[in-house]
């Protein structure tokens, strides 16, 4: 069992990565509710200025969240994650054929004062960082 | 371009929402987490989204659906969302920014549990920030 006050800043948590594809982006959106065209439609992507079909920014978070939450029972941390926040500084192009990979990197920002630890994500496209930043901390 | 004047006003309540074990699981599994019985750490966005509909919908608030972009997105937890509970939304408009002729547009929403209240009701607030592109902006799509 590790505890929150095991790690400080700079140190490298982990690397995920993610292959995803329309078909993900379907599934997503039934469950999530947000039928947004531009997530499941080449022409509607178009139209509205985008290369292609992109994911949702909330597809990409709730993946970098699942890395976070996969790495917590890993190492065996008792805790839940309390603040969660993300930009979404490009978008995650999903090609018909190719599909794509999301990549999440995750380093230790901060501990806290108050042992909470905020963790710093970084989350990879392709050359693109998609999430810009992110964080998480937990408690 | 959107009405300012609405910036500081809060939307009535939602009605409340049950969370359910089938669309708990349908959320886990479609972002792949093993334990389909634990709400995922961005489930509550499957609540607060449409808990804006009605200002979305709203042709004095001049809000085109067709140039948005989600451009932030925030979560703090009170408490975890637990199968059963009955949540319901606040949306407030926090601020309008005009950037190089874009808007941005930041909601807040306050997730509480039907039945209980002040601090003891709140289960989490969560932020939403909105791109609204500008003229400019679709012109040269």
């Amino acid at each position: 069992m590790a505890t929150l006050t095991d790690f400080s800043a700079g140190d490298e948590l982990f690397t995920r990565s993610f292959p995803i594809d329309r078909a993900d982006l379907v599934e997503y959106a039934k469950a999530s509710g947000d039928h947004n065209p531009i997530h499941q439609d080449e022409a509607a992507a178009k139209a509205a200025g985008l290369p292609n079909v992109i994911a949702h920014g909330m597809y990409t978070m709730g993946l970098a969240s699942r890395a976070v939450s996969e790495w917590v029972e890993q190492v065996g941390l008792d805790a839940q994650l309390s603040d969660f926040t993300a930009r979404f500084a490009k978008p995650v192009v999903v090609p018909a054929d190719t599909g794509a990979e999301i990549v999440v990197t995750a380093k230790v920002r901060k501990l806290h004062e108050d042992g909470a630890l905020e963790i710093n994500l970084v989350v990879t496209s392709g050359a693109d960082k998609v999430l810009a930043p992110a964080r998480a901390t937990l408690r | 371009m959107l009405n300012p004047s609405y910036v500081g006003r809060s939307l009535p309540a939602t009605q409340p929402v049950t969370i359910t074990a089938q669309s708990v699981a349908a959320f886990a599994r479609s972002l792949g987490f093993a334990d389909e019985s634990t709400p995922p750490p961005t489930y509550l966005i499957s609540l607060t989204l449409p808990a804006s509909n009605s200002l979305v919908d709203d042709p004095d608030f001049g809000l085109d659906f067709t140039r948005v972009l989600h451009r932030e997105q925030r979560f703090n937890y009170l408490r975890p969302v637990e199968i059963g509970h009955s949540l319901t939304c606040t949306v407030t408009v926090e601020s309008i920014k005009t950037v190089a002729g874009n808007e941005l547009l930041s909601l807040r929403t306050d997730v509480a549990e039907e039945g209980k209240s002040g601090d003891e009701a709140q289960v989490a607030k969560v932020w939403t920030t909105l791109f609204v592109a500008g003229d400019a902006a679709m012109e040269g799509k």
